[in-house]
């Protein structure tokens, strides 16, 4: 070979064993994700070297923990992961749906069918599926005011994959809640308006969705109140420390009274301007129970607090830059840089703002706010693991009623789609595809069962009989899906069980396309450096 | 009290950090303790400068370093990074899910052993709580045993940090599939810099140090820069810049000398050259002050000190020394001109030092390292260039002379002895130097000195690496006194006087240049071998003449009469 001349440390696979490492990587990745699909999969707990815990459901929280090293399970993996920056969900299925066609086009290749004929079927099948799932999906009308319940459903058909119906159906009101709040009508749906916070404390039915603002830090000043009612809040980026002069500027002093005025004047810019702050306080609240609020994203030394403290102004310092945006629009009001023009027009409001304590951990809560356009998810639970997988859950239901939101569609789950899809592509496209391409229509056709197939292996339930009644419901024109229970056939119109239609496409888009790019690859090369060097 | 954050990112930066953080650990531990040397008592050094005081959600007072330590997926061996505090570890055994009711798949990774010295730690820690008299004779055997399970089986930092971290601290680098052993060189990183969430994540981590903070007097940051944690740090400093514009930023280069290795072929030289140029280039654009520290070689570096070079556990200890003593100035209490002589003087923040070095003369950020360990006695009043004699240059590829009228430079002196194995008083340390001074041929332009009484104290897990020839508290012994070649540890001794300079001055023109035109020549030259390296790590043209300027701009104070023709374009 022409290129141990060249190289004689290379290492070469050639055709048929190049393809079967890419089906096995392809097949191993399946077989361990296998498990996760569905209301009825099996969570996965990891422990670390050092005894810590991760708890997952999330088949793209698993791709990023494994620590993937055959270079074709990377490939894939890179690929499900990219669906889940795109769309938020269905990792585990697109590894499913690339393992099947894998698979599939093994046992066509052993037969003795070129890798070309089923790429190219792949290529008519999938276009013909995606053409299906356009007549398929079920429209759903937004506009002003968008269904809530349909959210919920499918929002709860997401959450119920990753946690136990209980809390699931809790959280299902919350996501809906939440992006209902942010969504502005014409304009995209920005998820980070939602703060996701978390607390340990309590218990995983104790999270809650807060209309306003949760702050991880409070006010450091012992007189500050730590409760109060209808309060105007300032959203400001505006030093109150004093800093030194850039000019390399040394204290001369004679006496305790001159050195006392010097320092006094370094110090007057500063409080100049809280001062300002001051006086707009004390503007607005005249007279009545009105409270105020500073809320900086720069610092606030001890003198500054200590003023405004006196004033009874409550102060947090160091906001995360984030939320100076995310109050903004919980409460109204602008985010000011500087105090010269400080007007009422730049104040928000909220109706209660108080300070919990956990240990050393401060929390402030801006809530009762006026039209909120930011809310904050509260997460708790007693410990971070548990916490860490709630999070993730939440992050996926909001990923799921965006999409439902933005894409006006969703589509019926529970493997109706799959079955339906398999139908229309044996019945109707294999005939109109002249020659062997035939076979990667009907090998496409067959992996779409996968997701029907592997939702009643994990729930306990034949295969083979659950795919046939399903297959037969299908055939005399009923949509139907799999009640993962009992096996039988269901509606998932009636149970509520709906999928993601930007998900949905987006497996049937991107899994064919690794898939015809493993089928093609005849040689694999190794060179250069020596990949297999123990470190 | 002006605190100061700290801040680790990566591998060999945390070797450094826990030996800096164990000899912070000593300092508290003996001036607490009555039998110890009443030096450490009367100290004036502040610790709240860099611990917190805090509370655990069961209200359990800890009192923790103000830091944030970045490393790679893996590299906190058995500890966990929640940190010691954290309480999940005691319920890993036998966890209940509380969020699913279905099948559970458990994958367990093989625990990482403790080593001895971390269960005696434990240990330690129970038996405070019921009992504490324990036989001593008993435990300086043990102590023995620890020190050379310490020696020969360093795997991970964590492997002999004694100190407790917060739970906020200790943050792992996942890189989805980044291999980290092949993490080495700038391009790698970008996966992880551009995953939006990790950068978020360690941004919250610093502000919640720094929200703490009535006055921070600056952040310390001390990077590994050999490889792809460079181009993580710089993305967190360009944050820092952002977030808090007035903080000043001490920025600290570590390298281990095992990563000036000979490259294998000529791609990767190039790949390396490239990669010290571009983190040069983007760490030193926004920090105030940049130490660069990491000879290839520390082996030779003094006859005294004897460092094995492939370990880092030996090659961290004397950086972290180093560290530790230019971080004195900035915990010294400032008191009134009475007691001075007595405490310390030369209290300096981290703002002033910066000041100093960088804005006075030359606008000269980037500034040497020098160290001695341990400092000379001052006894010998007739050799005065034996201080400047006993600091060595930790700062690589700098030029030997020390002839810049210009030079800034900042010494630092603690623990000094006397004649005799006294202390030395403030006094005769600053006279000492100051004559040491007048004898020099070339004055700087400005030095600045800051004395304290307090030695480096050795803690229990430091190196072997003094030899046989230096005493218990850091003398030097004469030669005919003990002529074993057996190294000296922790257990021979105890405290050690240490001097520490930073130097602005000419001598680093050689390291900026080097820099300067590698980048030149290799990425921005018509045809230039590495321009195709650059792309790949995701740099425009346009990036690159930036970073090209930027050091060229660098370097333009050292010559002033290029200024005549930069001007002229």
């Amino acid at each position: 070979m022409s290129l141990r001349v060249l190289n004689p440390n290379a290492e070469v696979l050639n055709k048929s064993a190049a393809l079967h490492m890419n089906i096995n990587a392809a097949k191993g990745l399946q077989d361990v994700l296998k498990t996760n699909l569905g209301p009825k999969g099996t969570i996965k707990m990891l422990v670390g070297g050092a005894g810590d815990l991760k708890l997952t459901k999330d088949g793209n929280t698993l791709l990023k923990e494994m620590q993937i090293q055959n270079p074709t399970a990377i490939m894939i993996a890179r690929t499900a992961v990219a669906q889940d920056d795109t769309s938020g969900d269905g990792t585990t299925s697109t590894v499913l749906f690339i393992g099947e066609l894998m698979k599939q086009s093994e046992r066509c290749i052993d037969e003795g069918t070129h890798p070309r004929f089923l790429v190219d079927g792949f290529d008519v099948a999938k276009r013909a599926t995606l053409e299906f799932l356009e007549k398929f999906k079920t429209p759903v009308v937004i506009g002003d005011e968008p269904d809530r319940d349909t959210l919920k459903m499918i929002a709860r058909t997401t959450l119920r994959t990753k946690l136990y119906e209980g809390l699931a159906d809790q959280l299902t009101d919350i996501v809906v809640n939440a992006v209902l709040c942010i969504r502005r009508p014409e304009e995209p749906i920005d998820l980070f308006m939602v703060e996701i916070m978390h607390m340990r404390h309590k218990f995983d039915v104790d999270t809650r969705l807060v209309e306003g603002l949760v702050l991880d830090h409070g006010s450091r000043h012992p007189d500050m109140k730590r409760r109060a009612e209808n309060c105007y809040i300032l959203t400001c980026n505006v030093s109150l420390e004093y800093e030194k002069s850039e000019i390399n500027a040394g204290f001369f002093y004679s006496n305790a009274e001159q050195r006392e005025k010097m320092v006094a004047a370094e110090r007057r810019q500063v409080d100049e301007r809280v001062k300002r702050i001051i006086e707009l306080k004390n503007k607005v609240c005249a007279g009545g129970d009105k409270n105020f609020v500073v809320i900086n994203q720069k610092g606030i030394d001890p003198p500054s607090l200590d003023l405004l403290a006196r004033a009874g102004i409550i102060a947090l310092r160091r906001a995360k830059r984030r939320n100076m945006e995310r109050l903004v629009l919980a409460c109204g009001g602008e985010a000011v840089n500087s105090v010269d023009d400080l007007t009422e027009d730049c104040l928000g409001w909220a109706g209660l703002v108080y300070e919990h304590v956990l240990g050393e951990e401060k929390y402030t809560f801006v809530e009762n706010v006026k039209n909120p356009r930011s809310c904050t998810i509260l997460i708790k639970g007693p410990n971070d693991h548990t916490i860490a997988q709630i999070k993730d859950a939440v992050r996926d239901g909001l990923r799921s009623v965006k999409n439902t939101v933005e894409d006006e569609a969703v589509v019926l789950g529970a493997g109706a789609f799959e079955v339906a899809a398999k139908k229309h592509l044996i019945d109707n496209v294999k005939k109109t595809v002249k020659g062997r391409a035939q076979l990667g229509v009907e090998a496409f056709a067959d992996a779409l069962l996968v997701i029907p197939k592997t939702l009643a292996e994990n729930s306990g339930l034949d295969t083979q009989d659950v795919i046939v009644s399903l297959q037969n419901e299908h055939d005399r024109g009923l949509v139907v899906g799999l009640n993962h229970h009992s096996g039988e056939p269901i509606d998932p119109q009636m149970e509520g069980i709906f999928d993601n239609y930007s998900v949905k496409r987006q497996i049937i888009n991107s899994g064919p396309i690794i898939a015809s790019q493993l089928l093609l690859v005849d040689e694999v090369i190794r060179a250069g450096r020596n990949m297999r060097k123990p470190t | 009290m002006r605190e100061v954050v700290t801040v680790q990112v990566g591998g060999f930066a945390n070797f450094v950090g826990s030996h800096f953080w164990n000899f912070q650990d000593e300092l508290l531990g003996l001036a607490d303790d009555p039998g110890a040397d009443p030096v450490f008592r009367n100290a004036a050094l502040d610790m709240d400068a860099l611990y917190r005081a805090g509370e655990t959600q069961q209200g359990v007072a800890t009192y923790c370093p103000r830091l944030v330590s970045v490393g790679s997926r893996g590299s906190l061996g058995s500890l966990s990074s929640s940190g010691t505090l954290g309480s999940s570890s005691a319920a890993a055994g036998h966890p209940n899910i509380l969020t699913w009711s279905g099948n559970v798949t458990k994958s367990v990774a093989k625990p990482h052993d403790r080593n001895l010295f971390l269960q005696s730690l434990s240990e330690e820690e129970q038996n405070t709580s019921s009992s504490n008299d324990r036989s001593n004779a008993k435990k300086s055997v043990e102590d023995k045993d620890l020190v050379e399970s310490l020696e020969n089986g360093v795997k991970f930092w964590t492997d002999y940090s004694k100190v407790q971290y917060h739970p906020q601290s200790l943050y792992e680098l996942y890189g989805s599939w980044t291999n980290f052993d092949k993490f080495d060189n700038y391009g790698t990183a970008r996966e992880v810099v551009s995953e939006w969430s990790q950068m978020e994540e360690l941004n919250e981590r610093l502000r919640f140090f720094v929200e703490e903070c009535d006055h921070i007097q600056g952040i310390q940051f001390i990077v590994d820069d050999s490889g792809g944690f460079s181009s993580v740090a710089a993305q967190y400093l360009e944050n820092i810049a952002d977030d808090y514009t007035n903080t000043p930023v001490l920025l600290y280069c570590v390298r281990d000398p095992v990563s000036h290795g000979s490259s294998r072929n000529q791609r990767e030289t190039i790949i390396r050259t490239l990669h010290d140029a571009v983190s040069f280039s983007k760490l030193a654009s926004s920090c105030n002050l940049m130490v660069p520290i990491g000879q290839p070689s520390l082996s030779y570096l003094s006859p005294l000190l004897s460092i094995k070079d492939e370990k880092y556990f030996y090659s961290s200890a004397i950086f972290a020394a180093a560290i530790h003593s230019l971080s004195v100035p900035f915990r010294l209490q400032h008191v009134g001109p009475s007691s001075e002589l007595a405490h310390s003087s030369g209290n300096l923040d981290i703002g002033e030092l910066m000041h100093m070095l960088s804005d006075q003369g030359r606008q000269n950020m980037v500034t040497a390292l020098d160290v001695a360990m341990p400092a000379p006695s001052l006894t010998d009043r007739t050799d005065l260039r034996n201080i400047q004699r006993s600091l060595l240059c930790l700062t690589p590829e700098i030029s030997d002379e020390d002839e810049d009228p210009y030079a800034v430079e900042s010494l630092v002196f603690h623990g000094a002895l006397g004649a005799g194995g006294q202390r030395a008083s403030i006094s005769q340390v600053k006279d000492t130097v100051c004559s040491a001074l007048e004898g020099r041929a070339t004055k700087p332009k400005f030095s600045h000195l800051s004395v304290s009484p307090c030695p480096l104290p050795v803690p229990l897990p430091f190196p072997s690496i003094f030899s046989s020839s230096i005493g218990q508290h850091g003398e030097i012994l004469s030669n005919d006194h003990a002529e074993g070649t057996r190294r000296k540890g922790s257990l021979d001794v105890v405290s050690v006087p240490m001097a520490a300079r930073l130097r602005s001055s000419n001598a680093i023109v050689p390291f900026i240049e080097r820099r300067s035109t590698s980048l030149q020549r290799l990425g921005m030259a018509r045809g230039a071998l590495g321009s195709q390296v650059l792309r790949d790590w995701g740099f425009g043209r346009e990036e690159v003449e930036d970073m090209g300027e930027h050091l060229a701009k660098m370097l333009r104070p050292f010559y002033p009469e290029m200024d005549l023709t930069s001007d002229s374009d």
